[in-house]
């Protein structure tokens, strides 16, 4: 890593670049439309991830340069998280009365199980659905399931799919998802403040950006909450997964597709 | 270990000044005014990087990073008020923007891969993170409300 670290900053192109990318992202500005009563919003960082991505394919950008862009993302991640820390700071006492609120919301993960695996099942995925539904596949997870279950196996060959799909994806998703569900939906944009925290920065980032950029108004208590909640899945996800995610998904999954084998059994 | 410190500082440096860019472009606030903040911010950074370096526990440095944020900023914290007043300066968005920019560049790799994934999958990890945000924003509702926070 350090190797690698090394000369990173005197690529001037690609810094020059990705400054270009950011100036025309903000030119661009904020803009939302309406879904029904929903409301989604294009923010600059959408623009910029999508720029990002298309430019990887054109000459501008070499594949030693997308390759130097990673420590940079941990880095911005690392300035983010500092900025975080400066916004709950003097809301201390706030965030230690949502405590509660912070810790049983970690939980939450177990929705994926609930909503995802019969999903899963439903269109004919088999153990893969197990390492795809357990969790939100980020690091920790999938290093889980390998551990458990091997690199080769079904369950490691969906939790890596599952990954995939989050780290090209997932920003933009979250992006798009999180202002449209908390203007849609009667929960309170706190709630989704606190559920944008994943586990993911740049997930964290995109979701809380795009509540910021829905409720402007409630922009210190929703980083606050998205920033607190992030550390919180940071440090807990892996044991979530391990002692409650795991197990559950796998109980689930075995009533789900034995169910399914009897139906076949008796329409036969 | 000087060699890391230096080439932090200098990759954090560069970021900065992208941000403050972005700082000025979108929100309007010039890079003098938030470059105080900018610098707090890259300090902090910092110094988490080296605590994650140098203590044997194995958090990540973010956790670090987040900790003496707040440490800094708490009101019980003396002149706490000047760094918040500076890190007001630096937008929270202007700092995901250059994130999500070299976030694009590095995925560009796997776009083949990601290309390969078969609807199904698609459908599925959309779900996912679907259910885990729902999940996640249904429990914190509930115990907000029962808190009476909301």
């Amino acid at each position: 890593m350090s190797d690698q670290l090394r000369n990173i900053w005197k690529d001037w192109r690609l810094h020059i670049t990705v400054l270009l990318i950011v100036i025309g992202a903000e030119w661009i500005g904020t803009h939302e439309f309406q879904i029904g009563p929903g409301v989604v919003m294009l923010l600059p960082m959408l623009y910029a991830i999508i720029i990002g991505i298309m430019l990887y394919f054109t000459p501008v950008i070499s594949e030693k340069q997308s390759e130097k862009s990673e420590p940079l993302i941990v880095l911005g991640v690392s300035l983010l998280l500092a900025k975080i820390g400066v916004v709950v700071g003097p809301d201390l006492p706030d965030i230690i009365a949502a405590g509660p609120a912070l810790l049983l919301q970690e939980l939450g993960n177990l929705g994926t199980i609930l909503i995802a695996l019969p999903v899963a099942i439903f269109l004919g995925l088999k153990r893969e659905a197990i390492g795809m539904t357990h969790s939100v596949a980020r690091e920790p997870n999938v290093g889980l399931i390998m551990d458990k279950f091997g690199f080769g196996s079904p369950e490691g060959r969906g939790v890596m799919a599952v990954y995939i799909f989050g780290t090209v994806f997932g920003a933009i998703f979250m992006g798009l998802i999180a202002g449209f569900l908390a203007t849609l939906t009667p929960l309170d944009p706190l709630s989704f403040a606190m559920a944008s925290g994943i586990g993911s920065g740049s997930m964290m980032a995109a979701a809380s950006g795009s509540l910021i950029g829905a409720f402007p108004e409630l922009e210190n208590q929703i980083i606050a909450y998205a920033g607190a909640s992030n550390l919180l899945s940071l440090s807990t996800g892996l044991y979530v997964s391990l002692f409650i995610a795991l197990p559950l998904t796998e109980k689930l999954y075995r009533l789900m597709t034995k169910n399914k084998f009897h139906d076949e059994n008796g329409v036969k | 270990m000087l060699k890391n410190i230096q080439e932090w500082t200098l990759l954090l440096s560069i970021f900065g000044i992208v941000t403050l860019f972005g700082n000025w472009f979108g929100y309007d606030i010039t890079p003098l005014s938030a470059l105080p903040g900018m610098i707090v911010l890259i300090l902090i950074s910092l110094l988490g990087l080296v605590t994650q370096k140098i203590l044997p526990f194995k958090l990540p440095s973010v956790a670090y990073i987040a900790i003496y944020g707040i440490l800094i900023s708490m009101p019980w914290t003396p002149s706490s008020e000047y760094i918040v007043a500076w890190t007001t300066e630096v937008e929270l968005l202007a700092l995901t923007t250059p994130i999500l920019a070299y976030a694009g560049i590095a995925i560009g790799r796997s776009w083949t891969d990601f290309m390969k994934l078969g609807w199904k999958t698609i459908v599925v990890a959309s779900f996912v993170l679907l259910g885990t945000f729902l999940g996640s924003a249904i429990i914190a509702e509930i115990v907000l409300r029962m808190q009476g926070i909301i």
